[in-house]
């Protein structure tokens, strides 16, 4: 089932220079909730790599930018933890011979959140959902 | 100054010293691709210095490792540095992938100069 978020939600155009707008968005939010310095850093790499893939990987490069290719970002504190959908409506995730990445993305993504889910994106349609969560102290997360 | 800016300086007799200002991603990956492809293909000795940069995403590292590579083809030198003032981010990445030990980092940018040079061939 599709979640609907609220507190930050961001449709953009699937191109390269949509990625910092979105890393921007959520930056704006953590320093609103005056997350940890540590924890922002960790929350921009992971939502610019979830967003990466919604540009390099989910449309493919030879299709043309259309009305639908575009990727959306959803951001919403939740108690102890912030939960970040990033969404596109793509081709899904397939592996690609000819990737021009280093296939960190999703690794790093596991490594940098608390909890992650990749799922595709609604019933019968199109696309791919990363929902990633992220322990708003380090305290909560485990750490030091 | 452009907040996303890429510097060459050749002050450094011999080696090209690449400054990385400000927050980096997939949409200045290709720039940064290209500067380096290009001096490392002219066999110049390459020192790129993160420690103007805010934010590198796992595209940047790719271009860092490409061009690790193409130096090593070409037997050149090529070295990173990372200042103790680096901002965390930058660091977290080479942390979390595991690859500082992959590229020869330094702290400070006459380390990393000296390092380049000596490291090609004459």
């Amino acid at each position: 089932m599709t979640q609907t978020l609220s507190d930050v939600w961001l449709q953009v155009p699937a191109l390269p220079e949509s990625v910092a707008v979105a890393r921007q968005a959520l930056a704006g939010l953590c320093e609103a909730l005056e997350v940890e310095p540590k924890i922002l850093a960790d929350v921009k790499l992971a939502v610019t790599e979830a967003c990466t893939n919604c540009v390099v990987h989910a449309y493919g490069g030879e299709e043309p930018l259309t009305q639908n290719r575009i990727f959306e970002v959803e951001a919403h504190p939740d108690g102890s933890e912030l939960q970040v959908l990033v969404r596109d409506f793509g081709r899904g995730i397939a592996p690609r011979a000819e990737s021009p990445g280093l296939g960190l993305g999703l690794p790093l993504i596991a490594a940098l959140s608390k909890a992650v889910e990749i799922r595709g994106a609604r019933e019968g349609g199109a696309g791919t959902e990363v929902m990633m969560a992220f322990a708003l102290t380090e305290t909560l997360k485990g750490k030091k | 100054m452009n907040t996303q800016q890429i510097v060459v300086d050749n002050a450094e007799a011999g080696v090209a010293v690449v400054a990385v200002h400000g927050e980096h991603d997939v949409y200045t990956a290709p720039s940064l691709r290209e500067q380096l492809s290009s001096l490392v293909e002219d066999g110049t000795p390459v020192v790129v210095d993160l420690t103007p940069a805010t934010f590198i995403d796992s595209s940047i590292l790719g271009v860092l490792l490409g061009g690790l590579r193409r130096a090593r083809e070409h037997d050149s030198g090529f070295a990173l540095v990372i200042g103790d003032e680096s901002e965390p981010t930058v660091r977290r990445i080479f942390e979390v992938t595991g690859l500082f030990p992959v590229f020869p980092v330094f702290s400070s940018r006459d380390e990393a100069v000296q390092a380049a040079r000596s490291s090609s061939p004459e």
